[in-house]
């Protein structure tokens, strides 16, 4: 999974679909990658990672929760 | 007229808080831009918002200024703060309001305002 692939030392990674329609998401990756990242370059690296689900529409609405391990 | 990508920019550097959203603040077009309407609003920010809405590449223009995938968009004295969710996460911490007040200072002024972009 893409996640898993873009923070390989994750503590955490949830996937939550919220509606049921296997569009809208709630990902929360909890991560010593994110150390010293602040709050928007984190989602930055999220939203990195799930570019191309989101470029082909895969993902219609994404909400995000990172944290890192400091 | 002024090419789309300048007014944006101008909207980002001149208003103190800059809020692109799907609708205006009298009809929100999406939930995502309602919970960065609302955070804003109840951490007591002066918002300017533009509508993306009425042309595609208002929003292609945007992301491309400011490297952010989705809408909304806020922007604090010209810097990206982020979209629905970390707007939502600062003003849950209190750390909003420490921004607003940092950036703007205590007695700020709350009005809301509408910006609209000239389209060809």
């Amino acid at each position: 999974m893409l996640l898993e692939q873009a923070f390989p030392a994750a503590d955490r990674i949830e996937v939550e679909d919220r509606t049921g329609g296997g569009d809208h998401f709630q990902v929360t990756v909890e991560s010593a990658d994110f150390d010293g990242l602040s709050l928007i370059d984190q989602h930055r690296r999220v939203n990195e990672a799930l570019a191309a689900p989101f470029a082909d529409g895969s993902i219609h609405e994404l909400r995000i929760k990172t944290k890192g391990t400091g | 007229m002024k090419p789309l990508n300048e007014q944006i920019t101008e909207v980002i550097s001149e208003e103190p808080v800059a809020l692109f959203m799907k609708g205006t603040p009298q009809m929100v077009m999406c939930g995502n831009s309602m919970r960065a309407l609302q955070a804003l609003h109840a951490a007591g920010a002066p918002i300017t918002t533009v509508d993306i809405l009425p042309d595609p590449q208002i929003r292609q223009e945007l992301s491309a200024i400011s490297g952010w995938p989705t809408i909304p968009q806020v922007f604090v004295n010209g810097e990206l703060l982020g979209g629905a969710d970390i707007t939502e996460e600062l003003y849950e911490s209190g750390e909003l309001q420490r921004k607003l007040d940092d950036a703007l200072g205590a007695d700020r002024s709350q009005d809301v305002k509408v910006v609209a972009l000239e389209l060809s």
